[in-house]
């Protein structure tokens, strides 16, 4: 129970506490991410069937290319999102003078992802949710289909659907950055107030970020 | 034969002895003049009945015995008896006589004689001038639209005029026809002199194209006459009528619809009266513009306005409805088509109304609770 994935969602610290008594493993973290690219890559499977849908039918492999495309990128997201949070994380802890290595902090980077495959769950149902009623008009020139992907973009941030969905991937995301404070806090042996700083200050400003664009101040 | 002249002129002294011994004091005929004679109407038409009124005076001191009275002639022709015992008439008296004539002749002057036989013998022919003329009264269109619409109340002014050397009694103007209504019902203009004329105004609402026939009714004399003048009534455009025209129209897709915005301008040269536009079939008009009420467009006026509205898959173009009435309350419609072009409406959520989603919402509330609740558990425990 103390490597349960209960325990990493409810008491990240007890369950840190004792991953740090054995070596760092990159496996279960990684199936994580793994999880977490089929999940986007799920999403973007809808989002690009849109987009195919709006091609004329002689630029169909086209579609096809993009659909593939699209979901392969989406896929490997999950992975980027997973290195790319660990450096950061590990890049700021060293400010705070952090001690352990760098496989450590990818491994409890990993494990704060699990937040974000409920996150993500949801966040494809309401994908679907959002883009399945949508009709695609037939379109034959560039221009058309600019002004429709313009129209697209407009609809996934401003439709109130679509904001839901957005509050929900920032509730997941403070979420999985609780466990990363505590996840930091062992990987990095930092005090407490440190490892909040670690993860709060990156976090923070992409909330930030999340926020402002919700509100379409972007 | 000597004997036969002898007794000859014994014959003729007898009977002037006898004469004299009648009729001592009996006024010669010639003592007998008419003094005036009437006509009622003054100018007949052809077929009138007329009253003809002669009035004669014995100028003579005696009385005149008078055998009987009779009017005869060609084109006017009596329709009463002759008077055969009329009797006498005193001296400087006068006497009536009437006759009930008839134009039978067609136009003209007729001269028709009246004829007294005296009793003691003798005559008094006297011709009487008649003229029978059949122009009728005019009627002409002083005031009418320049086009009519269904159900707009258009004024009709009609005026009577009266080329007749005499006076027409009892003018009034009927419209009669079909597929319309009008008010008032009859225009009563009354006597007519010679050269004088009177107007009359209708309010004519027509309700399919038609033919309004206005007829004239008057009377000569005791005689009734009509004369017609027929209105074509044919629906066409009013140039002065009030023309909404929407320009400016910009369509942008909203959760479970369209939002068209733009102008409306009063092109026309009347007001616009509750002006109200709205999007018509295959659109479905949805909350919160379903209707947009501009009011009044006085001409050269322009008002902005907004409608939202949604419309199913594969729908290119919806047309907008302007809705107005005119002065007198007649409704009109004027329809623009819009274009949706490229724009894609956002889809309708099921079990909501395009509205805030509130499901969603409680599902926010209940992550954050449970995130919350995972947050401050982990910290519990530390």
């Amino acid at each position: 129970m103390e490597t349960g994935f209960l325990q990493v969602l409810l008491n990240p610290a007890r369950f840190f506490e004792a991953r740090i008594r054995d070596e760092p493993s990159l496996k279960v973290p990684a199936l994580i991410a793994l999880i977490c690219g089929l999940i986007g890559a799920v999403s973007a499977l809808i989002m690009a069937d849109v987009t195919t849908a709006m091609l004329p039918a002689e630029m169909g492999g086209l579609g096809t290319l993009m659909v593939v495309f699209s979901t392969a990128v989406a896929f490997v997201g999950g992975f980027l999102a997973w290195i790319i949070y660990g450096f950061i994380f590990h890049i700021i802890s060293m400010v705070f003078k952090g001690q352990g290595s760098l496989n450590r902090t990818l491994e409890v980077t990993g494990y704060g992802l699990i937040p974000q495959v409920f996150g993500g769950i949801i966040g494809s149902i309401f994908s679907y949710y959002l883009l399945s009623g949508l009709t695609v008009p037939a379109m034959s020139s560039a221009e058309e289909i600019a002004a429709f992907s313009e129209y697209l973009v407009t609809v996934l941030t401003t439709d109130p659907l679509a904001q839901v969905a957005g509050i929900v991937s920032i509730l997941f995301l403070i979420w999985s950055a609780n466990i990363w404070i505590f996840g930091m806090k062992y990987a990095r042996n930092l005090s407490t107030r440190d490892a909040t700083l670690t993860v709060g200050i990156p976090v923070g400003i992409y909330v930030i970020y999340l926020i402002i664009t919700l509100i379409g101040w972007l | 034969m000597a004997v036969k002249m002898k007794d000859l002129k014994f014959l003729v002294l007898a009977l002037c002895a006898a004469l004299a011994l009648v009729s001592p004091i009996t006024a010669a005929p010639a003592d007998i003049t008419v003094v005036s004679s009437s006509l009622d109407p003054q100018v007949m038409m052809s077929g009138d009945t007329g009253t003809l009124t002669i009035v004669i005076q014995n100028n003579g001191a005696e009385p005149v015995a008078i055998q009987s009275a009779r009017l005869y002639g060609k084109g006017v022709v009596p329709t009463t008896d002759p008077y055969l015992s009329v009797g006498e008439i005193g001296g400087g008296n006068t006497k009536t006589f009437t006759f009930t004539i008839r134009a039978d002749g067609g136009e003209g002057t007729f001269y028709p004689t009246f004829v007294l036989d005296f009793r003691e013998g003798g005559s008094l022919r006297h011709p009487v001038a008649i003229q029978v003329e059949d122009t009728p009264l005019s009627i002409s269109m002083v005031e009418k639209p320049d086009a009519f619409s269904e159900g707009r109340t258009a004024g009709i002014t009609v005026m009577v005029g009266n080329p007749r050397p005499n006076a027409a009694s009892g003018v009034q103007v009927v419209p009669e026809g079909t597929g319309f209504s009008v008010t008032p019902t009859t225009g009563f203009i009354g006597g007519l002199e010679p050269d004088a004329s009177g107007s009359v105004t209708f309010n004519l609402a027509p309700e399919t194209e038609t033919d309004v026939t206005f007829r004239v009714v008057w009377r000569n004399g005791i005689n009734t006459h009509t004369t017609d003048l027929v209105l074509p009534v044919t629906f066409g455009e009013d140039k002065k009528r009030a023309n909404p025209v929407i320009t400016n129209v910009e369509v942008t897709p909203i959760t479970g619809g369209y939002r068209i915005v733009g102008d409306v301008m009063n092109a026309g040269l009347e007001s616009a009266r509750s002006v109200m536009i709205t999007p018509g079939s295959p659109a479905v008009p949805i909350d919160p513009f379903r209707v947009y009420v501009v009011g009044t467009l006085d001409p050269d006026d322009i008002s902005s306005f907004e409608v939202t509205f949604r419309a199913d898959a594969g729908v290119d173009e919806v047309p907008l409805f302007v809705e107005y009435r005119d002065d007198d309350g007649n409704l009109y419609t004027s329809t623009t088509p819009v274009g949706l072009g490229s724009t894609v409406m956002t889809p309708v959520k099921e079990g909501g109304s395009g509205g805030f989603p509130v499901l969603g919402v409680v599902l926010v509330i209940l992550i954050a609770l449970g995130v919350a609740g995972a947050i401050y558990h982990s910290w519990k425990r530390t």
